[in-house]
């Protein structure tokens, strides 16, 4: 029986897309066999951040109303094997989710994936609701930030109350932080919120600290999941999440700034 | 700079990549945008006018696109059942793949698809029901 994982925030542009793309191919290079789904309706990129937008023929929203096949309109990934991608409509609206219709296909992936990942919109409407409300586990994707903290709090209050595990009284979703965009140089100059600053308002468990990358945008562009960029701190800071979500003891790396040698602190000081 | 480098050809610029995908797959929706969405009638039509001779089964069939710059490829693949699919082990799909132009696999004119002409041992494909269109 397959896990569903939501990635969600509340706010929007923080990373939900990139780190649902680079979530789902890490848990699909450790050899699961894994699904990632657009939720946002209507405002379709999860296809270009994976790089199979031009091979997308049906989506969610024809499988949904019985128009194609669940294997129809799958994607599966040309550079990882067990990896497939359902994309959504880019031309109807959020209330093409229908609970039922949502349920329907989440329930025949269960049976034929080890994890689905769905990609949450922003907000609280709709979209974003239907993309938590069946899930297991949440992976709330914050950035060092007023707005998108107290936003990943409000979408903390959803899961627990508007969510079928709660609906049902069931164990709650598990909760997991990811922390991106996080430039260590920042939090030092006192610019920055901590990762401890967060953890301590959310209150939740660290899943993992993406640094700010600039791998993160060479990746979109030329739509690659940026955990394939090996040798990048994010590709690196995704592996190793992805290593803690499936029970590993990994340390965190990339939350202060490298100590500089001599030699680069007096070309620093001349420049 | 090496000597080597001079006959490599650069790699594309990432935000060169970025805007040549970005002009693809947004010329098709603009396009797009006015029109109904006529892949799932394209296809329900075409499954139908099959049907009408050969008992196929919805799961068997796949759809595949490419959309390009200039040219976009619609494919079609229809698994087609055989007699005596229950009793032999299924060939892979890809293998008993007919190309255009050979009748391989096709159903004879005149004759119905499930007459009793030596049918192929395995599932057969009927491939490249394929629309090819231009801007």
């Amino acid at each position: 029986m397959g896990k569903i994982i939501v990635m969600t925030s509340g706010k929007g542009g923080v990373g939900k897309t990139t780190s649902s793309a680079a979530f789902a191919t890490g848990l699909a290079l450790r050899g699961f066999k894994t699904v990632v789904i657009d939720f946002d309706v209507g405002l379709r990129n999860l296809d270009l951040v994976m790089g199979c937008e031009r091979r997308v023929v049906f989506d969610f929203i024809n499988v949904i109303n019985g128009e194609a096949k669940l294997n129809q309109a799958l994607i599966k990934d040309k550079r990882v094997e067990n990896l497939y991608i359902l994309p959504t409509s880019q031309t109807r609206d959020k209330d093409a989710l229908t609970k039922d219709g949502v349920e329907r296909i989440l329930n025949e992936l269960c049976k034929d994936f080890d994890y689905i990942v769905c990609d949450s919109p922003a907000g609280i409407e709709r979209g974003a609701l239907m993309s938590l409300y069946f899930a297991d586990h949440a992976i709330i994707v914050t950035n060092p930030e007023v707005s998108s903290v107290r936003d990943s709090d409000r979408i903390l209050g959803v899961l627990n109350s508007k969510s079928r595990r709660a609906e049902r009284g069931e164990e709650p979703v598990t909760q997991h932080l990811l922390l991106t965009r996080y430039d260590p140089e920042r939090v030092e100059k006192g610019e920055m919120l901590k990762v401890d600053d967060v953890l301590e308002i959310l209150a939740i468990p660290l899943l993992g600290v993406i640094p700010e990358s600039q791998a993160v945008l060479r990746a979109s562009n030329i739509g690659m999941p940026v955990i394939l960029d090996e040798a990048s701190n994010a590709g690196q800071a995704y592996l190793d999440a992805v290593g803690r979500f499936l029970g590993e003891d990994v340390e965190h790396r990339f939350i202060s700034v490298p100590k500089k040698g001599l030699f680069s602190r007096l070309l620093r000081r001349s420049a | 700079m090496s000597i080597f480098s001079f006959f490599r050809s650069a790699p594309k610029p990432s935000a060169v990549q970025a805007k040549e995908r970005l002009q693809i797959v947004m010329a098709h929706e603009r396009v797009g945008r006015s029109g109904p969405d006529y892949l799932p009638m394209l296809q329900q039509e075409l499954l139908a006018v099959i049907a009408k001779y050969v008992d196929i089964d919805d799961n068997k069939v796949e759809v595949k696109l490419d959309r390009g710059g200039d040219c976009s490829t619609l494919e079609v693949n229809i698994e087609l059942p055989s007699r005596d699919q229950l009793k032999a082990p299924k060939a892979d799909a890809k293998g008993a793949e007919a190309k255009p132009g050979n009748a391989n696999g096709k159903p004879e004119p005149g004759k119905p698809a499930n007459a009793s002409s030596p049918a192929p041992s395995a599932g057969s494909v009927l491939t490249n029901g394929g629309v090819s269109k231009r801007h």
